[in-house]
């Protein structure tokens, strides 16, 4: 018999705060990993477009392993395998340490592609007028590269931070008591699991909500034609995030005739 | 720099090239090319198509490494520092410093598109030069009125027109004070009738006494405002002199043939 009283209590009136205490840990785990991942995703795309080979196929190789192997492996061997590796069969690294490392590790790999399609996207004039007045390498990236590749980069970041926030369930496995592992440990005490689950389900969504009104936000933000954009876009959340909202008539037409 | 380079070098030359070689791949872009400027000269550069005027814009700014010869901006080795008799790659902040000497305008302006046009002229001098910013904001201004653009300091470049655009790209080339400007194709890629208010900002530059190196197919403009023309064909300076002696009485054949196509 389902009971609806159970996700009632843990959505409402829970004095113990158990899913939010989840949700929260959910929350702050993701947003690390994220920025972990971007800071290591953007030396790595640089190093992945450098013309040196030894700052090149390190990234390489980097990029190759992460993408090519499933984050759940790649935090198993963190969490079982690192103890054996250096041979020390006591050594346990803190589970919320061990997690943070597995997905920024993994978040910089996706992040590199990312960030070095962005900064391709520059037109190569950028850097050769940057160069031209004299800025060396790293002022024309700050200054004139990346705040271009910026527009490129912040869209498809948003969507990773969408997937980290439901790729932190993996944290369960190794029994850290984020949203889902939360919902698993208390749900399958008290044979509440599914309940629990609906519980879960809803935090995951309310974040997920949250962040596409952030994202959608910010890209507001980023676009020249803000104001312009900002009329045919007001729902740009919502088609996004419910997978509604019909492009408006002439939208891009419009657009396109304004610039 | 050493005494030897002051000593080899005339001090009045702000360019002076010796013997470039620049090949891509196979293909010698730059073959033995010689070139020297002297302060306050205008020097112009034409050519056919693919002859390697932009190449040898771009190797005196070392955006293009050369492979052979030598390159020095105001008696400076450009882009190369001597080691145990050979020319080695010369650290990035010397070739960058030597560059925020040399102005270059591109054919394509490539102005910073996130900058309005106050923004995109002030940008180098307070991070390259460090000077602070209400001097270089005041300069910026003087620059923009200079090259009729006073109106337009707070535009982002996409609101701006193509010769709007290179005449903002000028002036932030120019609020480097830099020893020398380059001009590649600065008008090539406008509409014919925003050529002229661009020409005017070089011509006016010129009368300044601005040490220029211009490639152009503005044969008037040449005609009027340059001491020197150099005739490149097929990677070589073929003839060069002043604007009365390749414009009307040119010796090469080549050169002839080029300028009765291009009149
Ligand atoms: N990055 C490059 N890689 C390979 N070949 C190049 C490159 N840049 C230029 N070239 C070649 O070098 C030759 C000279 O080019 P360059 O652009 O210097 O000619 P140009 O005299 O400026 O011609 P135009 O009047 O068309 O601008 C051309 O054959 C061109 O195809
Ligand atoms: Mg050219």
């Amino acid at each position: 018999m389902f009971q609806w009283d159970t996700v009632w209590h843990f959505l409402f009136s829970d004095p113990n705060h158990l899913f939010l205490l989840a949700a929260w840990r959910t929350l702050w785990i993701s947003v690390v990993a994220q920025f972990i991942g971007v800071i290591l995703g953007l030396f790595l795309a640089l190093m992945r477009m450098s013309r040196f080979p030894y700052l090149n196929w390190p990234a390489r190789a980097y990029i190759w392993f992460f993408r090519g192997s499933p984050l759940l492996v790649q935090v198993l061997l963190l969490w079982d395998g690192l103890p054996r590796i250096i041979n020390n069969p006591d050594f346990l690294l803190p589970d919320f340490a061990c997690i943070l490392v597995a997905f920024s590790l993994n978040e910089g790999a996706y992040m590199a592609e990312i960030v070095r399609a962005g900064i391709t996207s520059v037109d190569a004039g950028q850097m050769e007028a940057a160069k031209s007045l004299g800025m060396r390498f790293a002022l024309a990236m700050r200054r004139i590269i990346l705040p271009q590749a910026a527009r490129v980069i912040i869209p498809p970041l948003g969507n990773e931070f969408n997937n980290m926030l439901k790729t932190t369930s993996i944290a369960s496995v190794i029994g850290l008591l984020e949203l889902t592992g939360t919902a698993e440990v208390y749900g399958s005490q008290n044979f509440v699991i599914f309940e629990l689950l609906i519980v879960a389900t809803v935090f995951y969504l309310l974040l997920t909500t949250l962040w596409g009104y952030i994202q959608s936000w910010i890209e507001n933000r980023l676009d020249p034609n803000r104001t312009l954009k900002a009329e045919l876009d007001q729902k740009g959340w919502a088609s996004r995030m419910l997978g509604f909202g019909s492009p408006r008539p002439g939208g891009a037409g419009t657009l396109a005739s304004g610039r | 720099m050493s005494v030897q380079q002051q000593e080899n070098s005339d001090s009045r030359e702000m360019v002076r090239a010796e013997k470039i070689v620049k090949r891509f791949g196979d293909i010698t872009v730059l073959n033995g090319v010689d070139l020297s400027v002297k302060r306050g000269q205008v020097v112009v550069v034409i050519g056919p198509s693919g002859s390697g005027k932009t190449t040898l814009l771009r190797c005196i700014n070392h955006l293009e490494k050369i492979d052979d010869g030598r390159i020095y901006i105001d008696g400076e080795l450009m882009g190369y520092r001597e080691s145990n008799g050979r020319l080695v790659e010369d650290r990035e902040a010397n070739i960058a410093r030597i560059r925020s000497q040399v102005g270059f305008v591109f054919q394509r302006f490539n102005l910073f598109p996130h900058m309005t046009a106050l923004e995109n002229v002030i940008e180098a001098p307070i991070h390259v030069l460090r000077q602070p910013k209400s001097e270089v904001t005041e300069r910026a201004h003087a620059l923009l009125a200079k090259v009729g653009l006073a109106e337009k300091a707070n535009a982002y470049p996409h609101k701006l027109s193509g010769g709007q655009q290179q005449r903002v790209a000028i002036a932030r080339a120019l609020a480097m004070n830099p020893k020398i400007m380059l001009f590649d194709e600065a008008t090539s890629a406008l509409d014919p009738e925003l050529v002229g208010e661009v020409l005017k900002v070089m011509k006016q530059l010129a009368e300044e006494g601005m040490t220029m190196v211009v490639v152009t197919h503005e044969m008037g403009f040449a005609r009027e405002v340059c001491s020197h023309v150099i005739f490149m064909d097929k990677s070589v300076i073929v003839e060069e002199g002043t604007p009365e002696k390749i414009f009307d009485h040119a010796e090469n054949e080549r050169t002839r043939n080029f300028l009765g196509m291009i009149l």
